[in-house]
């Protein structure tokens, strides 16, 4: 009973593509997750469908055993989303009250203020004067307003300087310990990494990997032997071995991709190519993660 | 309750705080009233009359703008700047937010038909009867629907631009050819033929005729029904269609 998001077999098609295509997961009561993947990978659409804005092409969204759109549903979930929101003509102390209202139990205005460093200045500030950092923080003070059991960021940290970046984080992991489900949606590995208890990572539209950051990190940053050989020689061979996962060149480099390097170096000597100046290779996180992202390299 | 409350209070305040809405409700159509009772000689034959027709003409004036421009407008602000998408996501319900918008609006006219008819007590002396005073007022306050209705056509423009040239004009048009500014029976023959079957038209005679001493016409009550009938049918169709994408 502690399941609070669920998709089934979820797909949404717009005119021209498909944006997310069945994708199926659940988030438990307490899960901080992100929604990893580059542009375009569907993060943003799936949030959407979550959210009740838009509606799946097939398939189904639960959140809290409900329908996206209903009441009880909505009292539950606060959001931020990409584009930044203002109801022109209000301070931005009467909008928090104004949001405040709609919500059966709204955090004290003190305790949202506490929570996403708004000043008092900020405060009397009309909403459609504020800079885009003041904009931000309304945000996710509206996001707070309703003390939401689920809470939901497309994007959280674009446009946010270091500074309210870390701020921000602080707060989400404040927020985490007092169990409140948090899904966010981000292009950085780093910040998924650093946030989540669990990254469902996205890509054209359906998810490639599920799994704790350090899953992640051990199924996308792969070990590598490099070495240099003569271009002429045909590496097919290598390919016979189960133990290599891929092998491909880069800068005059030959890498060939294992979780068992040992066994490389081994086979390498076995097969006599000729290879110099060998090394072992650690992938980058990040590279890793670009490749994995980015399509198909290019292929001996 | 509490919600709708909240909700109306906060409309009506970014109403009262909206320059626009104070400069062209409040402040042109006194002006103008001014103007045409005073400065400029209409060489009208019933002095008194002219006097309490122009003040109908004015506060007319004044609400169908609000009704057209203050709330377009603000529907359009509203959705560019992506507020109408993050209301969606809460609990308020589409129900309650349209209501709330519609008696904030209804309280703004109200208070402009308040202000102008003191005005044109001061600035003339106007005297009606109490009968006439409130007839004329609710007249107004519910004439108003069918423009209502444009406003929301207004809102569903994409940039606050467009919308507010668009809305501008079609007030200024509506205005002048429906016998806002000057009487109809002072144009010519072919501006009469058409000024009688415009929404404007139909709005202002209705209060003319209150100050008269007459009732509206039934015609002008049907004609704007039709208009109401008719911008509500629009606005749903073009909603229906940008929310297909």
């Amino acid at each position: 009973m502690n399941k609070i998001v669920s998709l089934t077999n979820v797909t949404k098609s717009f005119q021209h593509k498909t944006a997310v295509n069945d994708v199926s997961f659940t988030i438990g009561k307490g899960e901080v997750v992100a929604i990893l993947g580059p542009n375009g990978a569907g993060k943003t659409t799936t949030i959407s469908m979550i959210l009740g804005l838009l509606k799946p092409t097939a398939g189904e969204v639960q959140l809290f055993d409900h329908q996206p759109h209903e009441k009880q549903v909505r009292e539950k979930i606060g959001t931020m989303l990409q584009e930044v929101s203002v109801m022109p003509g209000l301070k931005v102390r009467e909008i928090l009250e104004l949001i405040r209202s709609y919500y059966p139990k709204p955090l004290p205005i003190q305790q949202l203020i506490e929570l996403t460093g708004l000043t008092e200045q900020d405060m009397k500030t009309m909403a459609e004067k504020l800079s885009g950092g003041q904009k931000r923080r309304l945000s996710f003070a509206l996001a707070l307003a309703g003390n939401p059991e689920l809470i939901i960021f497309d994007e959280p940290t674009v446009g946010m300087d270091i500074t309210s970046r870390n701020r921000f984080w602080e707060t989400i992991h404040h927020l985490a310990e007092q169990g409140k489900t948090i899904i966010f949606s981000t292009h950085y590995l780093q910040e998924a990494d650093d946030a989540a208890g669990r990254i469902l990572l996205f890509k054209d539209g359906a998810i490639v990997a599920d799994g704790t950051p350090s899953q992640i990190k051990a199924r996308i940053s792969k070990q590598s032997v490099s070495f240099i050989v003569d271009p002429e020689l045909p590496l097919e061979k290598l390919f016979l071995h189960s133990e290599i996962d891929d092998i491909y060149r880069k800068n005059n480099r030959v890498y060939i991709q294992s979780s068992n390097t040992d066994r490389v170096l081994e086979l390498l000597f076995q097969e006599k190519i000729g290879a110099r100046d060998i090394q072992i290779e650690r992938g980058k996180l990040e590279e890793a993660f670009e490749q994995l992202t980015s399509g198909a390299k290019e292929a001996i | 309750m509490k919600i709708f409350q909240m909700q109306c209070k906060y409309e009506i305040i970014r109403i009262l705080r909206n320059r626009y809405f104070v400069f062209w409700s409040l402040v042109m159509p006194i002006l103008f009233y001014y103007i045409f009772t005073n400065v400029v000689n209409t060489n009208a034959p019933d002095k008194a009359e002219w006097q309490a027709h122009y003040l109908m003409s004015m506060t007319v004036f004044s609400v169908m703008g609000s009704s057209m421009m203050t709330l377009g407008i603000r529907m359009v602000q509203e959705r560019s700047q992506g507020w109408s998408t993050f209301i969606r996501i809460t609990p308020l319900s589409d129900t309650v937010y349209f209501a709330a918008q519609m008696i904030g609006q209804s309280v703004i006219h109200l208070l402009s038909i308040i202000i102008i008819f003191i005005a044109g007590a001061l600035i003339n002396g106007v005297s009606l009867t109490a009968l006439e005073w409130t007839l004329s007022g609710l007249w107004i306050l519910l004439g108003s629907l069918p423009f209502l209705a444009i406003g929301t056509l207004v809102g569903s423009m994409k940039k606050v631009e467009t919308a507010a040239g668009v809305s501008n004009v079609i007030y200024m048009v509506l205005a002048i050819a429906g016998g806002l500014w000057m009487p109809l029976e002072i144009m010519p023959k072919v501006m009469q033929s058409i000024g009688k079957w415009l929404p404007s038209y139909n709005f202002g005679n209705g209060a003319w005729e209150i100050i008269r001493g007459n009732m509206p016409d039934w015609r002008n009550i049907l004609i704007l029904i039709a208009y109401l009938a008719l911008f509500m049918l629009l606005s749903k169709y073009i909603r229906r269609k940008q929310e297909a994408v």
